[in-house]
């Protein structure tokens, strides 16, 4: 989600809110200053206010579980959740009155923070990373499809290939026929396409991610495949131009998965350490009301 | 035919099942999702397998009280079965003695909205201003009234001026004492020599008073018993001012005067009268007046007074013989005469007795605690030179004066911001009445301490 002017309202709000928490914190804090916060009225009210917005940011996932309700709009969901997740912080604080806490609170600081920072990370990949995936992914696909794209491709190099090398044969089988003279083995005309199609795109087709291949890099492939185009006969040469087109949508299909990594991957902190932290917020909530 | 990217050509490439299959994503986000809070829910698990409830601890107990850290019954307690855990007043006074803050308070607060502990290791008594300005931001009693400001919301704001500093109020001392000239220089110091004095020659701590007194009489030199107060410093709570040295002990003559200001009544005799009330002294004078004249018969010849107010008046003989009671009771009359109407009255104010010859000595009323409900530790203070903050001492030539420092001198350090000293309430005040204050025992037993057993 792209954080911009449509956001506003929810800047406002936010900052109004945080601002009220910021004065009636310093006006119930600093009278009671080295004295204890979360036990106190006030303590309690922020401590409330900001468990029960963690709880709104973690409703998103339930909006997102179950989007046939159509409870609001996702887009407001989403805007709620970036908002109010990350005023929750700040209440939280003052909730604690700046201190670390000691056991399950120490714990659930941990995981605010932690949570709160992967959020903001993650909002911030949100906000630059489709940009980058369109600039500089101008093949991307379905993420959800790259593996099977991936099969397709490989499986079209090795039509090409095998197309190259049986009609090099034909060809050269009909040259027999009609000349008496043998110039050089009609198999080794292909062989050093099918030689570096075998040692080094077939690999790289197999496993893009694999390091040290000249094909993973744009430039290196370009040279590879100029110098591929002096050993081979002309005919050969729109061949080796779709083998590396093949090889430039597999390059890019492999920066489109590792910046849908980036994209994605930092949700395998945020929610799961979210899930933890409102049931331990739960937790916190019942038993620091008894003791 | 070159190879060719069409949009028909990429949507046929598309597998139309593909949602059906498994996203690793997606997968290790469920899987994770699922593990936190299982891992968060094991953790507590570990601890209520070990019966263990420090987890739900909001921080370290404070020093006092972290040998009960594994006694959470010690302090939490339920009631009855129901859920509420918290600390009760009645687990605090098993130990503590908490006597009430003043007979005529509007309410009792709980022990734990004062003293909140699990914040490390703090002084419990260093509670926060908000708890007693909830009184005192605007005081009322039971019964309405009282001698006390009833608007006080911080020592740096609007805390009065110290009681006894109000409205010109005279010091109750009765004793002569010009600080003024004491603290001259070239003072007529003992044996004549020239002298410099300084405040800590008259005034120390009494755990400091063991001496030598500069200016004291031979015994104060040596090493003078501590317990030598007089009668008069029945203010003072002797056995709180020996154990500390938060306050200055009343300044004695036997410690401070006795090297120059001498008790020498009678030419005849090099011995003092003793620094005690005239009922003591009269018989002293008596009995060394007896001594001597027994052992100086002649001297019962005495020159007989000319009487020159009276020219006229004809001139006896030149001698009186007097018996020996006579020349006690005249000269005993004469060196008391000295006594009373010079020696003592140079810092004493002796007052006439109806039916008695002989005068009685005012109560020297010296205040040991000029601000009796609030503490001050003179030993804490040792930093700044004692005129810094008694500096009318230094000019003061009356005895009347009160030395004690303003409101705004211990402002100048005492104040709000994290580079100056403490300047909430419990520095100064204590809320239970420590003269109410009842020894307390528990009865917990050591091996129950370490085990956390109990």
């Amino acid at each position: 989600m792209r954080i911009d002017r449509t956001h506003k309202g929810w800047l406002i709000v936010s900052l109004a809110i945080f601002g009220v928490s910021l004065l009636l914190y310093g006006l119930y804090r600093v009278p009671a200053a080295k004295g204890s916060m979360g036990g106190t009225a006030m303590g309690l009210w922020f401590g409330s206010v900001g468990f029960s917005f963690m709880i709104f940011a973690g409703l998103l996932g339930a909006r997102k579980r179950v989007p046939v309700y159509r409870f609001g709009r996702a887009q407001t969901w989403m805007r709620g959740h970036l908002w109010l997740g990350l005023l929750s912080m700040p209440l939280i604080l003052f909730h604690s009155g700046f201190r670390y806490g000691h056991g399950l609170t120490a714990l659930l600081m941990t995981l605010l923070i932690a949570v709160v920072a992967s959020g903001v990370f993650g909002a911030m990949l949100q906000h630059y990373m489709p940009r980058v995936i369109t600039r500089e992914v101008s093949m991307e696909t379905i993420y959800d499809e790259i593996a099977h794209v991936r099969a397709q491709l490989l499986e079209e190099a090795e039509e090409l290939i095998k197309q190259a090398v049986d009609g090099e044969k034909a060809a050269a089988g009909a040259a027999e026929g009609d000349v008496a003279v043998v110039t050089v083995p009609v198999s080794d005309q292909a062989a050093p396409l099918r030689n570096f199609y075998e040692q080094e795109m077939r690999p790289f087709l197999e496993k893009p991610g694999r390091r040290g291949s000249a094909l993973g890099d744009a430039a290196q492939a370009r040279s590879a495949f100029s110098q591929l185009r002096t050993l081979v006969p002309a005919p050969l040469h729109t061949t080796i131009e779709d083998l590396e087109g093949i090889c430039e949508e597999e390059r890019q299909i492999t920066l489109q998965s590792q910046l849908h990594m980036w994209l994605h991957g930092w949700l395998l902190v945020h929610i799961p350490l979210s899930l933890a932290l409102i049931l331990l917020g739960a937790v916190h909530a019942v038993m620091a009301l008894r003791f | 035919m070159p190879r060719t990217r069409t949009t028909k050509k990429l949507a046929q490439r598309i597998d139309l099942d593909y949602f059906k299959r498994p996203n690793p994503l997606r997968r290790w986000k469920l899987w994770l999702s699922v593990a936190a809070p299982a891992v968060a829910l094991l953790w507590f698990a570990w601890y209520a397998v070990r019966s263990d409830r420090s987890v739900y601890s909001a921080g370290n107990l404070s020093s006092a009280h972290a040998v009960l850290t594994t006694q959470c019954s010690a302090c939490h307690v339920s009631q009855l079965g129901f859920y509420d855990e918290r600390p009760i007043d009645q687990k605090c006074l098993a130990c503590h003695d908490g006597p009430m803050h003043h007979a005529t308070q509007a309410f009792m607060p709980s022990c734990a909205s004062c003293h909140t502990d699990h914040r490390g290791a703090i002084r419990l008594a260093a509670t926060g201003d908000a708890n007693c300005t909830q009184c005192h931001a605007d005081l009322s009693t039971r019964g309405g009234s009282t001698s006390f400001v009833r608007n006080i919301n911080d020592f740096t704001s609007d805390h009065p001026e110290f009681a006894v500093l109000r409205a010109g109020r005279a010091d109750p001392g009765t004793i002569r004492l010009n600080h003024d000239r004491h603290l001259q220089p070239n003072l007529l110091g003992p044996d004549g020599s020239r002298v410099q004095m300084t405040c800590t020659d008259c005034h120390r701590a009494a755990a400091d008073a063991a001496g030598p007194w500069p200016y004291g009489d031979g015994k104060s030199q040596r090493a003078p018993p501590a317990k030598d107060a007089i009668a008069n410093e029945s203010r003072t709570d002797e056995a709180t001012l020996a154990a500390s040295r938060a306050y200055m002990a009343p300044a004695t003559y036997a410690r401070t005067c006795a090297a120059c200001h001498t008790l020498q009544f009678d030419k005849r005799l090099a011995d003092s009268v003793p620094h005690d009330k005239p009922e003591v002294i009269h018989p002293f004078v008596i009995a060394q007046l007896q001594a001597y004249i027994a052992k100086h018969p002649a001297d019962l010849r005495v020159p007989r007074d000319p009487g020159r107010d009276l020219p006229e008046k004809p001139i006896p003989s030149d001698y009186r013989l007097l018996t020996p009671p006579q020349w006690v009771a005249e000269r005993a009359s004469e060196d008391e005469e000295l006594l009373w109407r010079k020696t003592c009255k140079q810092c004493h104010t002796l007052n006439s007795e109806p039916g008695s010859a002989l005068p009685r000595v005012a109560a020297s009323n010296i205040t040991a605690r000029y601000m009796p409900h609030a503490n001050f530790d003179h030993s804490q203070h040792g930093l700044v030179g004692c005129t810094s903050c008694h500096a009318a001492a230094m000019v003061s030539q009356q005895s009347s004066d009160v030395l004690l420092p303003g409101i705004a001198t211990c402002r100048a350090c005492h104040r709000a911001g994290p580079e100056a000293a403490e300047s909430r309430c419990f520095e100064c005040h204590t809320y239970h009445d420590p003269a109410q204050r009842k020894p307390m025992h528990s009865n917990f037993s050591l091996p129950e301490l370490q085990a956390g057993t109990r």
